[in-house]
């Protein structure tokens, strides 16, 4: 029992990471319709901005000035190369991001080698916050779910309760109308991009620290980012959110987990012809769990073609 | 355009030429390079005449190339599959693996479908290391090309002409397919796909279909890999292999037919040239990618057609002293930034690290020059050269539009 809560908690805290890497995704590919590849990228260079910084600034410091500067690097990004492709359309620009990204995760491995950096939870903050049957809950996963909850919780008032969040979510909608309001989209566009980055920076120099961060981190998360938003719906929060917790959980349940397909054919009477075949019927859901969001991905692809809370195309 | 079927058969005619003219080296990159142009014509299929941009291709590419080992190991090249046919069982395979990956993405359109491809991709390459008796694990699944039909396929030349002539033939196919009126379609399903549904046609059966050929040619160029190498590991299936398709089909440009091969074969070639030169081939190809997608939306083969077809009307000598101009002014500009990233890879290398002891840094040799690493000297002149070049393409490129508004 007190397994299965590890493993529930676990996974809603990877799912709000998730989360936080795919908001930004969503909010940009809502505003401008530009799928932007490099988004995990920008969650990596957070990683490796708190990294480099700690030494000098302390941890805390860096976690605040590694987003910033993921932002500053978002919105050079968005004015200086995206602006200038806007007009070959949307597939061009998702191919320049796409370029990007193996540009950052080029010069990242030209920085700092081939293999993870030692970027480790600072010592304060390591130790247990509570533990269940002798076995301790490390203090600093609740931390990165606080964070990505309080990060939330502050987007949401900003777009629901400020004029700024008024003018961003009209400029969704209605862009020249907004403009012709007399507001520029462009700097609400670069704005807004800005934001998504910094989001995926602090996820990455929060998260970098707690996983590993090496030149892979980008595609291993961005693929799952990727795997969230096609469950979930592009554009859709609401859907991103569920997708993110379903894929989180899903994901640290199965790790936990020595079922095998081979277990329910034996309950038919086909257990040894299971046996006899191998291959997939045999494997443990441990050693699968992480091809398991594919495979979500797929059945959501044959039921829901639009995701679970997408539009209609 | 009237010189391209001279032109086409010179370059085969080289192509066949090529073992009695380069060195065993240079053929060896050349078998490269031809697998290279077929897995590009491949995704070009897909992605220039279908409009469906996958980053997961090299899924069918690896499922083709495991296909192929295991049919040599099955057949020893003999009985119904002889060597030189051993590509159609990668073709086979990749066709049918493509047809289930193509029902899945298929069902989306535009950037979901491009997410899709990745993840599937990745989700064969995360479940390759678990099926062992497939995939052969870390080791891979290796074979040896036996002969046949009176060939030994044991010399690098006789590899050569096999990959050459299933390249050709491939490409041939790819160009007759091109014509057939669901190669048609195909580019009605990149323009326009919701007139195509009114207009009757079952658009999702149609991208699986043209998903699947791709897949297939792609499972093809699999194959010549693996019988190339006479192994198979699932590296073949990472994803850095379906980013340089990516990447190399759009620098040659996809809406030109020959555009991905001819992309795929030069970086290739150059991917091959630079790799003992420098270590960081692959930033330079993303660089590359980028500025061309930026500045040269078509490609650059689908920028010379362009050029060719509809010249700028300022006279042959006009237009080649401008293009001279701009190639000197990019070629210095590259050459400083190639200067500044290499001196810059070797300053951050663990090598160079090592060597330095409490503020003694030592020099760095590059370009037959030792540089002070600390001196503001190498750093200034990568940047005023990157920067000079950077000044003389812009000032061409106000000559070149005050003339155009002189004309106007």
């Amino acid at each position: 029992m007190d397994q299965i809560l590890f493993a529930l908690l676990n996974g809603t805290i990877y799912g709000l990471l998730l989360f936080m890497v795919s908001a930004g995704l969503t909010l940009i590919f809502g505003m401008m319709g530009v799928l932007n590849f490099a988004h995990a990228s920008f969650y990596m260079l957070g990683a490796y901005f708190a990294y480099t910084l700690q030494p000098l600034t302390g941890f805390w410091l860096a976690i605040i000035l590694a987003p910033i500067l993921v932002m500053g690097v978002g919105i050079l990004v968005e004015r200086f190369i995206l602006r200038h492709v806007h007009e070959h359309g949307h597939a061009h620009e998702l191919l320049v991001t796409f370029g990007l990204s193996v540009v950052i995760a080029e010069m990242i491995k030209m920085v700092y080698g081939k293999f993870a950096v030692d970027y480790r939870v600072p010592a304060e903050l390591n130790f247990a916050a509570f533990s269940l049957s002798g076995i301790d809950y490390p203090f600093y996963r609740l931390f990165m779910g606080g964070i990505a909850v309080v990060m939330f919780i502050a987007i949401y008032l900003l777009l629901t309760k400020t004029r700024v969040g008024i003018v961003v979510r009209s400029a969704i909608y209605r862009p020249q109308m907004v403009e012709a309001l007399g507001h520029n989209v462009p700097m609400v566009f670069m704005g807004v991009f800005g934001i998504g980055a910094a989001l995926a920076g602090l996820a990455g120099a929060v998260a970098g620290a707690f996983y590993t961060t090496n030149p892979n981190m980008a595609l291993e998360l961005g693929v799952m980012v990727f795997v969230v938003v096609v469950v979930g719906g592009l554009g859709s929060m609401g859907g991103a959110m569920a997708a993110s917790l379903l894929i989180g959980i899903t994901n640290s349940l199965a790790v936990g987990s020595d079922f095998r397909i081979a277990d329910i054919l034996i309950l038919i009477g086909m257990g040894g012809w299971a046996e006899e075949i191998g291959g997939l019927l045999t494997m443990r859901m441990s050693s699968l769990a992480a091809t398991l969001p594919f495979f979500i991905m797929l059945l959501v692809l044959v039921l829901r073609p639009s995701g679970l809370m997408g539009e209609k195309e | 355009m009237k010189y391209a079927p001279l032109l086409l058969l010179v370059t085969v005619a080289v192509l066949i030429a090529l073992p009695w003219l380069v060195s065993g080296s240079m053929l060896n990159a050349a078998v490269q390079m031809l697998i290279a142009a077929l897995f590009a014509m491949a995704f070009g299929l897909l992605c220039g005449q279908a409009g469906m941009l996958s980053f997961g291709h090299a899924a069918y590419f690896g499922v083709g190339a495991f296909a192929a080992v295991h049919a040599m190991n099955a057949f020893g090249g003999e009985g119904l599959l002889p060597t030189p046919l051993l590509p159609l069982v990668g073709g086979a395979t990749g066709l049918v693996s493509g047809l289930l990956a193509g029902y899945f993405s298929t069902k989306r359109t535009g950037v979901y479908f491009a997410m899709i491809t990745l993840a599937l991709a990745e989700l064969l390459h995360a479940l390759a290391p678990h099926l062992k008796t497939v995939f052969g694990g870390e080791a891979g699944v290796s074979s040896f090309r036996m002969p046949a039909w009176g060939i030994g396929f044991g010399s690098l030349n006789d590899v050569y002409f096999l990959t050459l002539v299933w390249t050709l033939l491939c490409i041939g196919l790819l160009y007759l397919f091109s014509k057939t009126p669901l190669g048609r379609l195909a580019l009605g399903l990149r323009e326009n796909a919701h007139r195509l549904r009114f207009l009757g046609y079952n658009t999702h059966a149609l991208g699986t279909l043209i998903f699947a050929i791709s897949a297939m040619f792609a499972g093809i160029a699999g194959a010549l890999q693996s019988m190339n190498i006479e192994a198979a590991n699932y590296v073949v299936l990472e994803s850095h292999i379906s980013t340089a398709v990516v990447l190399n089909s759009f620098i040659g440009g996809v809406r030109v037919f020959l555009g991905p091969a001819i992309g795929g074969a030069v970086m290739t070639f150059f991917g091959h040239v630079t790799s003992d030169l420098t270590r960081v081939w692959l930033l330079y190809q993303g660089i590359i990618f980028v500025l061309v997608m930026m500045f040269l939306p078509r490609g650059l083969v689908g920028e010379l057609v362009e050029r060719i077809r509809n010249p700028s009307g300022e006279g042959l000598a006009r237009t080649l002293s401008t293009l001279l101009a701009r190639l000197v002014s990019l070629a210095i500009a590259a050459f400083g930034a190639v200067f500044l990233i290499e001196f810059l890879q070797r300053f951050l290398s663990p090598e160079y690290r090592a060597g330095v002891t409490d503020g003694n840094w030592p020099d760095i040799a590059l370009f037959s020059y030792d540089w002070a690493p600390l001196s503001v000297l190498p750093w200034a002149f990568g940047l005023g050269l990157f920067g000079i070049g950077i000044a003389l393409v812009t000032m061409v490129n106000r000559r070149v539009a005050a003339r155009k508004e002189a004309q106007a």
